[in-house]
């Protein structure tokens, strides 16, 4: 069909390049899809990113978040102001913190409030934002509440919350919703594996109020302070604990320790990483795609590239042709994916904005990103395609004038054993040969497979993963139903009051307090856990997983504590305790430990008592018990600080996997695009190579199903192969990830389970099959006898 | 005037441990506005001698001057600038572009050389004025012959260099396809050089030098030439 066209002032080169653009149209959309993914990926992170980092420094500022908090028995007022003529001290703050039991019309349900006091002045730390409703008057009946505790228990203003505070009920009204920088990410402590907003919160109150419920008139046990500018941290640390010591400073908490604080750093961190290195997968993947191509393109061209010479073009102008292809694919995935990015990038920032309950939007566009992006994607997309069109500069005119010689027939390895080659139909030989003959597209498909599956596998292992954590420690490592914790230490004797109190199997008493433990200039505040040596709650294995004892004298530590250290077994700790006036101890290293979850040491009950606190003295117990009247039975109890139920931990966990399921969900459609991309494109690039070889077949009488299942047996091949290549591979970058994903709180072992490598093999074999499907259409419109009439495609 | 003269050009080259003679002390020349047939039969070096007139491989010995320039001596990036201005070929398989219309594969050729002929004009002369927008899986063997021809001509070379410019073609596009290559020989007075081995296309030619392994066994003026109509074969 003859089309009037004006007359085109693009070069003739170009415009042959763009109509091999839209010939080979299928190849080129599923690389851009992945350059489209990698860049939009790599922009709308990156954009989150730095969006999400001024957001969070501005808040801090705004709020005057704390740079260190010290918690301490009770500090007097006055002593504040000593602490804030100290130098280097911007600000000195004290306020009263404690946690208390929330009355709910569920006796059954364990609800905290962590009550902290609030002035209201303008100077204060770590400030509240007023969401809804209005500050604290002063009536001393007031509590602010903070968004997320109101959110999740559909607390409004005006309604009356209900608190247990030393074994009386006290009722306050709540006034106002407020956010807060302390607690972005809500957390009761570290044994808390993830927020559960309904069951803990945190309400300020009024000072006088707080004292009181505290038991501290006049008094503070926290002191929160703001350094000046260019302060030596350690130094002034020092200066104020010594200032305290009299008062017994419990805990140290600096602004990278603090809790919230060092999980929202930690997740940016992982932002940062993420969008660094995604993307770099998904451009190698196109590049690898793009130099196999290109690669191909060359050689089928050769006697094109012979008559372009030929007529005069220089081979830079040849190899310039070829690598636009490739930059074409590059800018265009560059320009598009940077565009996708930056509209995913205000609402990645709003979603985290949101599930971090930060009350500020700081969207803005770096339009930065988008000539990095573009630059980024161009320049890998023009060496691949480089890498790939190279082939132009050898072809040399005269000889791409001549048909090329065909390639030595050679006998493949499994022809040397004839019982099974002879085994073989000829179709099956036909198959076997060619995985062994083009060997660097063999590799690729096999390359291609293997990355795709490893992504699969690490994707669906976890939830696995998570469980096995969770089920590891919390059934494995430790297994009471309760942690209960004591506001003030009380005799051993008390474990009979507790089992008269509620209806449990076994209760151990307990022991636990923050201590900092140090080896040389390395320390770390943990908790040290003292349990009977003899426990059934708890079953500890060494690193090589085999059980060990709790020993009577020394120590038990974790091993991600023995790395913070760098102590090993034998070596001596020294722990040095927060209460007033006690002398460092040193104790021996007697076993390390695998703790999944948390950090901490754990000694002997009794020698726990005797060497860092007083004899025969707990202040917690553990607890096996089915009883579901039990926060019903201790609530009235002055002395219980606070009561954790595994069961509810797990719930919360429950919650938060069906979360997860979405995010797998996305990383299954990432995987399956790159493995969708790499084996369609080599699938297409083989049927034009083979067209002469597959028109023959069809004139031998090979019908077009027939040469289908040939190809997809081929890929099969390949694919099982890359499925199993695919698992040590995945299992490397699980190990990798374990590693890279471990923190202080968690130390994680993403080794894949037997589900997850078969969910994996799966999702990979359906988007290999997929991808297959796409280029049946092509064998459909191969036109056999037009293929062996033409010397050249 | 002498348009291309070769002194003593040999060509030899090494396949597996033997080596080749492609030419062998190659010596003619051809002068200016001259219709050349070189006559063999495969493997007579022929091919050997058109790609080494047209710059796309050069001698193992001897020397070839366009005019009075040497053109043996090149690097690389003066044998494509001669292509470019100094030479146009026309392959036996037309080797145009698939993907681009018949003035669409002209102009590929235009858009590089310094002097080019107006596009249409050499369209219009091998006849295809009316199908300019044809891609050539809309074309048949001759009128892809015919873009092959207009590709060459339109750069305005000096000479035309045509490898079996009729082998893939039926004898009576054939004949049209050299009636062509004369009238670009005559009309615009470029001097063509066709090699084939069809002895019957020597009755046309003004020269012809006749090639058998490797060395040239007669190189005579054909002082009547033929009509081209004329011919049959």
């Amino acid at each position: 069909m003859v089309r009037n066209r004006k007359k085109s002032r693009v070069l003739k080169l170009d415009l042959m390049l763009l109509r091999m653009i839209g010939r080979s149209k299928g190849q080129f959309a599923a690389v851009l899809t992945i350059i489209i993914l990698g860049i939009a990926i790599y922009t709308a992170l990156n954009m989150t990113s730095v969006n999400m980092n001024h957001t969070v420094e501005t808040y801090y500022r705004e709020n005057r978040f704390t740079d260190l908090t010290l918690q301490t028995a009770a500090v007097p007022a006055q002593e504040i102001k000593t602490l804030q003529r100290i130098a280097g001290v911007e600000k000195a703050m004290g306020r009263t913190s404690m946690d208390v039991p929330v009355i709910t019309d569920n006796l059954d349900e364990r609800v905290r409030l962590r009550l902290i006091t609030d002035r209201g002045e303008a100077d204060d730390l770590s400030k509240s934002t007023l969401l809804e409703g209005k500050m604290l008057s002063g009536s001393g009946k007031e509590i602010l509440i903070i968004e997320q505790f109101a959110n999740a228990r559909k607390i409004r203003i005006g309604d009356e919350l209900k608190l247990q505070i030393s074994g009386v009920q006290r009722t306050l009204e709540v006034c106002g919703i407020v956010a807060n920088p302390e607690y972005i990410y809500l957390m009761e402590n570290s044994q808390a594996v993830m927020p559960d907003e309904e069951h803990f919160g945190v309400g300020y109150v009024s000072e006088q109020f707080g004292q009181e419920a505290a038991g501290l008139p006049g008094s503070y046990n926290e002191v929160l302070i703001r350094y000046e500018a260019n302060v030596d941290e350690e130094g002034l640390i020092k200066k104020l604990e010594d200032q305290l010591d009299v008062y017994g400073v419990k805990q140290t908490i600096k602004k990278k320790d603090q809790f919230s604080n060092a999980i929202i750093e930690q997740e940016l961190t992982q932002l940062d990483s993420m969008a660094n290195s995604i993307p770099i997968l998904f451009l190698l993947v196109a590049g690898l795609i793009l130099m196999m191509m290109l690669s191909r393109l060359v050689k089928r061209d050769r006697i094109k590239i012979g008559v372009l010479k030929a007529i005069g073009y220089r081979d830079r102008q040849i190899l310039f042709h070829y690598v636009k292809y490739a930059l074409a694919a590059g800018v265009s995935g560059g320009l598009g994916g940077s565009l996708l990015g930056m509209l995913m990038a205000g609402g990645m920032t709003r979603m985290y904005l949101e599930y971090f309950h930060i009350p500020l939007l700081r969207i803005e566009f770096y339009y930065s990103y988008l000539v990095y992006a573009i630059i980024l994607s161009s320049v890998f997309c023009a060496l691949s395609g480089l890498i790939g069109a190279k082939g132009v500069l050898k072809i040399a005119p005269a000889d791409a004038m001549r048909a090329e010689a065909p390639k030595t027939g050679k006998r493949i390895l499994l022809e040397k054993y004839p019982i099974f080659w002879r085994r073989l139909s000829f179709s099956n030989k036909m198959i076997t040969k060619n995985i062994f003959r083009n060997k660097k597209r063999t590799v690729f498909v096999l390359a291609g497979v293997t990355v795709t599956y490893a992504m699969m596998l690490f994707t669906t292992s976890m939830p696995g993963v998570i469980d096995q954590m969770m089920n590891e420690h919390f059934k494995e490592f430790q297994r009471m139903d309760y942690n209960i914790s004591f506001a003030a230490p009380i005799s051993k004797a008390a474990v009979k009051d507790m089992e008269a109190l509620i209806d449990a199997e076994i209760i151990e008493g307990k022991l636990e307090y923050p201590f900092e433990l140090s080896n040389g200039n390395k320390k770390q505040a943990v908790s040290v856990i003292g349990i009977s040596s003899d426990t059934t709650f708890f079953t500890f294995h060494d690193v090589k997983g085999r059980e060990i004892d709790l020993p009577r004298r020394g120590m038990l530590i974790s091993q991600n504590l023995s790395r913070l250290l760098g102590v090993g077994i034998g070596d001596l700790v020294r722990v040095n305790s927060y209460l007033p006036n006690r002398e460092d101890v040193y104790i021996p290293v007697r076993g390390i430990i695998k703790q999944t979850l948390g950090m901490n040491a754990y000694m002997d009950l009794d020698t726990m008592g005797r060497q860092l606190l007083e004899k025969n003295v707990i202040n917690g117990v553990y607890a096996d018990s089915q009883d579901s009247d039990l926060n019903k039975e201790l609530l009235p109890a002055s002395n219980i600080a606070s009561i954790m139920s595994i069961a509810d931990i797990r719930a919360v966990y429950d919650k938060y996997m069906t979360m997860m399921v979405l995010s797998i969900g996305f990383m299954v459609a990432f995987s399956g695009v790159l493995g969708f991309s790499i084996v369609y494109n080599a699938t297409v690039v083989s049927l034009g190579e083979r067209e002469m070889e597959l028109s023959s077949l069809r004139v031998l009488g090979f019908g077009k199903r027939e040469v289908f299942f040939m190809i997809l047996k081929e890929n099969q091949i390949i694919a099982i192969l890359g499925i199993l290549l695919g698992i040590p591979v995945g299992k490397l970058m699980s190990e990798y990830s374990s590693a890279a994903f471990s923190t202080k709180l968690y130390s994680i072992d993403m080794s894949p389970n037997g589900e997850a490598m078969i969910m994996a093999a799966v999702y990979t074999a359906v988007f290999v099959i997929l991808a297959q499907l796409a280029t049946y259409r092509k064998i459909q419109r191969l036109d056999f006898l037009q293929a062996l009439k033409n010397r050249e495609s | 005037m002498n348009v291309i003269r070769a002194e003593h050009i040999s060509k030899s080259y090494l396949m597996g441990e033997i080596e080749v003679k492609a030419l062998q002390e190659a010596s003619f020349e051809i002068k200016e506005g001259e219709f050349v047939v070189i006559l063999g039969p495969s493997g007579s070096g022929k091919s050997t001698l058109l790609n080494i007139i047209g710059g796309m491989d050069q001698p193992s010995s001897g020397t070839v001057f366009l005019y009075d320039e040497e053109i043996t001596g090149y690097n690389e990036r003066q044998l494509t600038q001669y292509r470019r201005d100094k030479v146009g070929f026309v392959f036996q398989f037309y080797n145009i572009m698939a993907n681009l219309t018949a003035e669409e594969n002209v102009e590929l050729a235009t858009e590089i050389s310094r002097k080019p002929l107006p596009v249409d004009q050499v369209l219009e002369a091998v006849g295809l004025g009316e199908r300019k927008d044809h891609f050539p899986a809309q074309m048949s063997g001759g009128e892809q012959q015919r873009v092959s021809i207009a590709r060459a001509v339109a750069k305005n070379p000096d000479i035309l260099l045509c490898d079996e410019p009729t082998g893939a073609l039926d004898y009576s596009t054939g004949i049209t396809i050299l009636g062509l290559l004369r009238k670009v020989n005559r009309e615009m007075g470029k001097t063509v050089i066709v090699i084939t081995h069809n002895s019957d296309i020597a009755y046309m030619a003004d020269r012809v030098i006749k090639m058998r392994s490797g060395r040239i066994i007669d190189d005579r003026v054909n002082e009547s030439p033929m009509a081209v109509e004329d011919i049959k074969w």
